[in-house]
């Protein structure tokens, strides 16, 4: 017998508040057909806004991070000039091309000491605005304009001292536009006190949206984190919510009678909870984040299109932490470098920064269950005998990403 | 050496004091389930103390002579899960493998 439209409702509660979205299945061929990575490139991460750095890590003027972008096939410098602002540039000398900073990693950090850049090819000159300052014997060059010859500029915004760039010659949105409703939903929050950060990186041979889509969804986590995260078996997914290509949603895990802490973790977390600094500040919460004010409340649970995911805790879900991020950068079809970023505040005794390599380790190892699905996920997509996935009522931020792909992709 | 008090952890200094969480895990990678099993024997009861002593220093500026005992514990609070959850097991069950799993934060964090 046919479910009533009440029973459906009751069942589907976000998916049919989202009709637009519909209910069937989705098509795997984005996450697994070459041309369409190659289509990406251009059509999604050529034209959305990138999260790439936090205004901390440039703190001071003079601080840049280098940023590999495999996907744009550069780098970009983000860096902090003598007045203050943050400008980004692609990391390229203007003379004959050389990487201007060389790469250690996929992303470091510097300082420039003098607020210049100098290319250790011919030892051209930058200022950190961007300008040429400097050309080794320019009397050489026939009719050199300097003020033709800046580093190559790219859009750079900052929301909440998160810094975003946007590769397109003149972006569709400003990044405000661009975030829709999150730039308000998240907003308020002091995430620049959070400053001791643990980033942890892998480079996962499956595509990006593979790893995305698992990070979108809780219906995963009785099952994978059973290890880890027991407590978390009557988890809550709800409040979701899309705004454009973005989505966000909250993560509750009501207390499970008779499962304690172990001893570890209830004395170090413990220590966390009950510390002024650390504990649940639930209180800092943006109002439309844990409205209900509910003490199980974990985290929210956000996709920020294309590649970002902003995971707010306050403190109350991890002991101590106040969020954590991922990232999914492209690196190939089937190569995708993961990263994902602990944030606490710094901690103000010996004792506290132990309790806090606890809880980073419980996540890390968390972040181990996460990734050991992905690579099967992706060669058994591969194999293409699956044309199109189902989705449940809680995977409604899957639909809506992969919905506004297609809207990207012009597909 | 550990401050004389904690004389006891002595034995596991050498095997888990180590700087950096590199260091600390591949530790953590290779120890027996004897080797979690005595760590946590022996450091659990110790804890708060260790932690009082630690405290007498703020943050980065502890004494290089107290620096062992600081890594001890660092390497504790990271094996712990490991009896706690893990059953002893050198690795997260059904997990990612760890050793393509990068601390890419380096290791400035720690002293």
């Amino acid at each position: 017998m046919a479910a009533s439209a009440d029973q459906v409702r009751q069942a589907m509660p976000f998916t049919t508040r989202y009709p637009e979205l519909g209910t069937g299945p989705v098509d795997v061929r984005p996450m697994i057909d070459p041309e369409l990575f190659e289509q990406e490139r251009e059509r999604i991460f050529g034209q959305a806004w990138l999260y790439v750095a936090r205004a901390e890590e440039l703190a001071e003027p003079g601080d840049y991070k280098l940023r590999r972008l495999d996907v744009a096939n550069t780098s970009v410098i983000i860096v902090r000039d003598k007045s203050g602002e943050i400008h980004a540039f692609h990391n390229i000398c203007t003379h004959r091309g050389n990487k201007l900073i060389p790469e250690q990693d996929a992303q470091s950090l510097g300082r420039a000491e003098t607020h210049s850049f100098t290319c250790r090819f011919h030892a051209w000159t930058f200022n950190t605005d961007g300008t040429l300052r400097g050309v080794a014997r320019q009397e050489s060059f026939a009719d050199l304009d300097k003020s033709c010859l800046g580093l190559k500029r790219i859009h750079c915004a900052e929301w909440e001292g998160f810094i975003f760039i946007n590769l397109a010659e003149q972006p569709r949105q400003n990044l405000v536009d661009y975030l829709d409703g999150m730039a308000g939903h998240f907003a308020g929050y002091p995430y620049h006190e959070a400053t001791l950060r643990f980033r942890y990186s892998a480079v996962l041979n499956c595509n990006w949206k593979v790893a995305l889509y698992a990070f979108s969804e809780a219906y995963h986590v009785p099952t994978i984190h059973k290890g880890t995260f027991p407590s978390l078996a009557k988890l809550e997914h709800t409040e979701i919510k899309c705004f454009g290509p973005h989505s966000t949603s909250g993560i509750y895990v009501p207390p499970v009678p008779g499962l304690e802490p172990t001893p570890v973790t209830a004395n170090l977390g413990g220590r966390l909870r009950t510390s002024e600094r650390h504990r649940p500040h639930l209180e800092l919460l943006p109002e439309n984040i844990n409205r209900d004010k509910r003490g199980d409340f974990q985290f929210e649970f956000p996709v920020f299109f294309p590649n970002f995911l902003l995971h707010l805790g306050a403190g109350n879900g991890y002991p101590g932490m106040a969020y954590f991020t991922h990232q999914f950068w492209p690196i190939s079809v089937d190569s995708t470098l993961w990263e994902g970023t602990n944030f606490f505040r710094p901690p103000e005794t010996v004792s506290e920064r132990i309790a806090i390599a606890h809880i980073n380790a419980l996540h890390r190892n968390a972040w181990l269950e996460d990734t050991s699905t992905m690579e099967d996920t992706y060669q058994a997509l591969a194999s293409g005998v699956l044309e199109d996935m189902v989705l449940m009522d809680e995977e409604l931020m899957i639909r809506n990403t992969h919905k506004h792909w297609h809207d990207y992709m012009g597909i | 050496m550990l401050p004389e008090q904690f004389s006891s952890l002595e034995p596991f200094a050498g095997v888990w004091a180590f700087p950096t969480e590199l260091q600390r895990s591949q530790q953590r990678w290779v120890a027996t389930a004897e080797e979690y099993r005595e760590f946590y024997e022996a450091m659990l009861p110790l804890l708060d103390e260790v932690l009082v002593y630690l405290d007498q220093y703020q943050p980065g500026a502890t004494p290089e002579s107290v620096l062992p005992l600081y890594h001890l514990a660092l390497a504790f609070a990271e094996a712990a899960p490991h009896n706690e959850l893990y059953d002893c097991s050198n690795t997260v069950p059904n997990s990612f493998d760890a050793h393509r799993f990068v601390a890419a934060h380096g290791e400035n964090l720690d002293r």
